[in-house]
């Protein structure tokens, strides 16, 4: 059986969601555009749908836009926003730790005559509210900053950002795809503007996300076509992927107390006893304020190519923030905002839980690692 | 392609590495090569008798591939003559390998270049021309930012600790009372690094031993380039002296005594 404790990665589509989808593929595969009854049927279960979307974190239906993920969700929000609100200033700020497709839309905005600042993160990967306001100029019109970082857990003050940016009249996206059925999200509470959504890091399908966009801002479309999704995303939508995103959202929202508790043990459970047994070994991100399902490490003089080519062949399946894995062969950009150097960031492992995770999981990292970290250390020249 | 891609024998020789260990002696050389990119480190110990490899070892920090080009070309090497052992190319440990994944090639160039480095130590060491490597000292150079973050992050004074809570601190090697200092300070704070131009801290060995086995992540042959933030100190910009390459280097405080 294989330990799989890498949720951050990819997420199996929960058994009930699949099911719910199920009809739309071949009974009910009406297009909502259509005039027609079969149409009207897609129509409803879109909207319902929409519905369940916008209860989970506290939006009104009209204000949830369906994209094909998280990706094309924070390109929309970037570019969309930018593009149409380039008149009233050109300033982004964002902080050093976001999702590398927010850097990667960042690089790209600054070649469209946008200029980016992005604010560091303290040793735990904690953003301060001060160096926000340290970069604010008056051309400032968008801060973006990641809910909670998908790579060390740690969990922002989105609600004293949302609050300070709204005050300023700044709008404010925030990505919060890791922090999704691991916090309770609400863009009331928090003043969010734009928010990203990923289906399947609640256990829906892959391929379908949404965008959170408040009543009253404006964006130009990314995406051009037969003017679906109020013109802001066209493209016959996705209703398989629509109604599975919204079964997710409904499971998670009844499920996701019982879901945190007991992911929260397995996190305390993973960090205390791999730091007993392995001498050398830190935790990277912050003791508590870092998401229930995260536990992410470093060992002195240990590659994290090695351990999880290692683990994989005791049938664990983790991540690493190692440059060897990378496809640029960089090292994490969020393990080296967090003041760590590269071999140090070479080391890490990142270990995520989810809902299918057992016990049993849990108790075959634990016997396994050490014995994995004994071994790569006697190869290293690092350890002494 | 993916990096875990990786051809069987590649992840034979990575599961069971031939040769691994280290080597001391009259007739051993050794060799060192760190790749600045990914941090990747690799040291060989080559023993020769009558100028061929008799034994050959090695240890390596670095990722799969990294680990099997060594210990593939331990094998390749063991019995060549020295110049027989120089002509082994990053290419022939690949092919020997059943070839790297695109990206990996680097880390074979690795490989080939520590084994050069551990023939030429050796043949230095026999032709008993020992070069002395003269570093420049560079304490009074002007760093850029040390004026505009005076008391802003970056300290003339390490006396007074709670100026350093919490704050991930970086001390320049200033001679033993920056040594005591990073020592003391790292049982208040979480994170000190020290940054010596040095391949070694020079001290006493009692105080380099202690700032050894304290908790301090000592970066050597690293220079102090430039301090940047806004309104405090916010990153570094280091010089790896030895790589001869730059980088970044997330902290809040700078200590220059």
């Amino acid at each position: 059986m294989n330990a799989y404790l890498d949720y951050q990665s990819s997420k199996p589509i929960d058994p009930r969601v699949f099911e719910a989808m199920m009809p739309y593929f071949q009974d009910k595969f009406g297009n909502p555009s259509s005039l027609h009854q079969i149409g009207d049927e897609a129509t409803k279960i879109m909207e319902e749908s929409r519905q369940t979307i916008a209860n989970f974190i506290n939006a009104k239906k009209e204000e949830i836009i369906f994209t094909s993920g998280a990706t094309e969700s924070n390109n929309l929000a970037f570019f969309g926003f930018a593009m149409r609100n380039k008149e009233k200033g050109n300033h982004i700020i964002i902080s050093e730790i976001e999702h590398i497709s927010i850097l990667n839309i960042t690089k790209q905005l600054v070649k469209l005559g946008f200029t980016i600042s992005k604010v560091p993160v303290d040793q735990y990967g904690r953003v301060y509210l001060d160096k926000i306001k340290d970069r604010l100029t008056d051309k400032t019109i968008l801060v973006s900053i990641g809910y909670a970082n998908n790579e060390v857990g740690t969990i922002q003050p989105i609600s004293k950002i949302g609050a300070f940016c709204r005050e300023k009249n700044i709008m404010f996206h925030t990505d919060a795809v890791a922090a999704e059925g691991l916090l309770t999200l609400d863009v009331k509470r928090d003043n969010i503007d734009l928010m990203t959504l990923s289906s399947n890091d609640i256990y829906g399908p892959k391929g379908i996300g949404v965008l959170y966009i408040k009543t009253g801002i404006r964006l130009n479309p990314t995406i051009i076509g037969g003017g679906q999704e109020h013109g802001k995303r066209s493209g016959s939508e996705n209703i398989p992927g629509i109604v599975g995103m919204a079964k997710a959202a409904e499971i998670m929202q009844k499920e996701m107390d019982m879901e945190i508790e007991r992911l929260l043990g397995y996190r305390i459970k993973l960090i205390k006893n791999i730091l007993e047994k392995i001498p050398r070994a830190y935790l990277n991100g912050h003791p508590e304020e870092r998401l229930p399902n995260n536990v992410n490490l470093r060992f002195d003089g240990i590659e994290g190519e090695s351990l999880l080519l290692s683990l994989n062949d005791k049938q664990i399946s983790v991540s690493t923030g190692s440059a060897c894995s990378s496809k640029t062969l960089e090292p994490s950009h969020t393990l080296i905002a967090l003041g760590l150097i590269h071999e140090e960031a070479h080391g890490s492992l990142e270990l995520t839980v989810g809902r299918f995770n057992t016990n049993n999981d849990v108790e075959a990292v634990i016997k396994a690692l050490p014995e994995v970290v004994d071994r790569l250390r006697k190869l290293s020249p690092l350890y002494e | 392609m993916k990096s875990t891609a990786y051809s069987e024998k590649v992840l034979d020789h990575f599961r069971k590495p031939r040769n691994v260990g280290t080597m001391e002696g009259e007739d051993i050389g050794k060799g060192r090569v760190g790749n600045p990119v990914c941090g990747d480190l690799m040291e060989f110990y080559i023993e020769v008798k009558d100028n061929r490899i008799k034994d050959i070892k090695f240890q390596t920090f670095g990722c799969g591939s990294a680990v099997a080009t060594a210990s593939m070309i331990t094998e390749m090497a063991k019995g060549k003559t020295l110049e027989e052992a120089l002509k082994i190319t990053r290419k022939d440990v690949a092919d020997e390998l059943d070839g790297l994944p695109p990206i990996k090639m680097h880390c074979s160039n690795l490989a080939a270049d520590a084994l050069r480095d551990a023939i030429k130590n050796y043949q230095k060491k026999k032709g008993q021309t020992s070069e002395t490597e003269v570093k420049e000292e560079k304490f009074s150079k002007e760093i850029a930012g040390e004026k505009e973050f005076l008391n802003k992050g970056v300290y003339h004074d390490a006396s007074d600790i709670s100026s350093f809570e919490g704050k991930r601190t970086l001390i320049v090697d200033r001679g033993e009372q920056s040594i005591a200092a990073a020592i003391k300070l790292s049982k208040h704070i979480p994170r000190v690094v020290f940054l010596t131009p040095g391949k070694n801290v020079s001290a006493s060995e009692e105080l380099a031993t202690k700032l050894k086995k304290a908790n301090v992540k000592i970066l050597y042959e690293s220079e102090l380039l430039e301090i940047h933030g806004i309104r405090t100190v916010e990153k570094v910009l280091i010089h790896d002296l030895n790589e001869d390459t730059k980088y970044e280097l997330f902290v809040d405080a700078v200590i220059l005594l």
